[in-house]
């Protein structure tokens, strides 16, 4: 990505505060445009309006969890093909294969690395 | 209070415990009345998390580390006090607990060497942040202070004995970073 152009549209999805705070920090200083949502829920209304090039979600969230909220995404006309990572600390290869039987891009551990992040946000939207 | 009171004195119990010790860097949570968690504190913060209805709780143990290199501006490395933090409650609402009735409290945080800077008022400081931050209620807080503590937990009745113990008790403290072999590990579908 060369400076000028304009920059990726990111959104997080992830019901801890601090985890939002923490990704907020780490991918606007990295030049993305971050928005949040708190839950899957929030995001799926959200989405249903809004444009955006990539998605980080949770796991483990209330109303709607990142499973479901991947479901749904990949339901609809709008973010059919839409990249979706998982960020979690769940490390279950079962919790990981299900991710990716809903349609998950791709699969990040926690704690992230924000290098290994943003590397990986810049290649699923290509 | 049914819910987080102190140990009644020789519980007596009608079975064996379990004993489960949490070491620094470790998030463990159980629904098992037989399970008692204990760990020893120096500068080490320990999060005891109790959810009374479904009756799960669960302990951490961490101790901040500097950041690491590209990470400046920062004194201590708060990603991996949250990787505990988050480690612990998801550990827990496998079990079936909720966040939103989660209650909290929290322990150690000493300063042990008044000749070092106080890591433990700085590990108190994050922890108490966080909950605040999460909208986790602390019910309790034995923080800071100069002695060492040891802290034993039962989970699925949220109960806590914490008592002062010799500070060379404490088993050595060393930030622990995070897992390396972990950080972060992308795998594209």
């Amino acid at each position: 990505m060369h400076p000028q152009s304009t920059p990726i549209r990111v959104l997080t999805v992830d019901d801890s505060a601090s985890m939002r705070a923490l990704l907020l920090g780490a991918l606007t200083s990295r030049g993305f445009a971050v928005e949040q949502c708190e839950d899957g829920q929030e995001a799926l209304e959200w989405l249903a309006s809004n444009e955006v090039d990539v998605i980080i979600t949770d796991i483990n969230m209330p109303r709607l969890d990142g499973f479901g909220l991947i479901e749904k995404l990949r339901t609809s006309a709008l973010h059919a093909e839409r990249p979706i990572l998982v960020l979690t600390t769940e490390s279950s290869d079962e919790k990981k294969q299900r991710a990716r039987n809903a349609g998950a891009t791709g699969w990040i551990v926690k704690p992230f690395d924000a290098d290994k992040l943003t590397a990986a946000l810049r290649r699923v939207i290509h | 209070m049914t819910a987080m009171t102190p140990f009644p004195p020789a519980p007596g119990a009608a079975f064996e415990m379990v004993r489960v010790t949490i070491v620094q860097g470790e998030a463990r949570a159980s629904s098992d009345p037989r399970v008692e968690m204990s760990t020893i504190l120096g500068s080490c913060v320990a999060t005891c998390l109790f959810d009374p209805v479904v009756r799960v709780g669960g302990m951490n143990h961490f101790l901040l580390a500097e950041p690491p290199p590209h990470m400046r501006g920062q004194s201590f490395d708060s990603d991996y006090g949250l990787y505990l933090m988050e480690l612990l409650i998801n550990e827990m609402l496998g079990l079936g607990a909720h966040k939103s009735r989660m209650r909290a409290r929290l322990y150690g945080g000493a300063n042990l060497n008044p000749d070092l800077s106080p890591i433990g008022s700085v590990n108190a400081a994050f922890a108490r942040q966080f909950l605040e931050r999460e909208n986790i209620p602390c019910v309790f807080e034995d923080l800071e202070g100069t002695q060492a503590r040891r802290i034993q937990f039962r989970p699925a009745s949220g109960q806590v004995r914490a008592r002062l113990v010799p500070s060379d008790v404490a088993p050595t403290e060393k930030p622990l970073g995070r897992p390396q072999s972990a950080l972060g590990t992308v795998e594209l579908f």
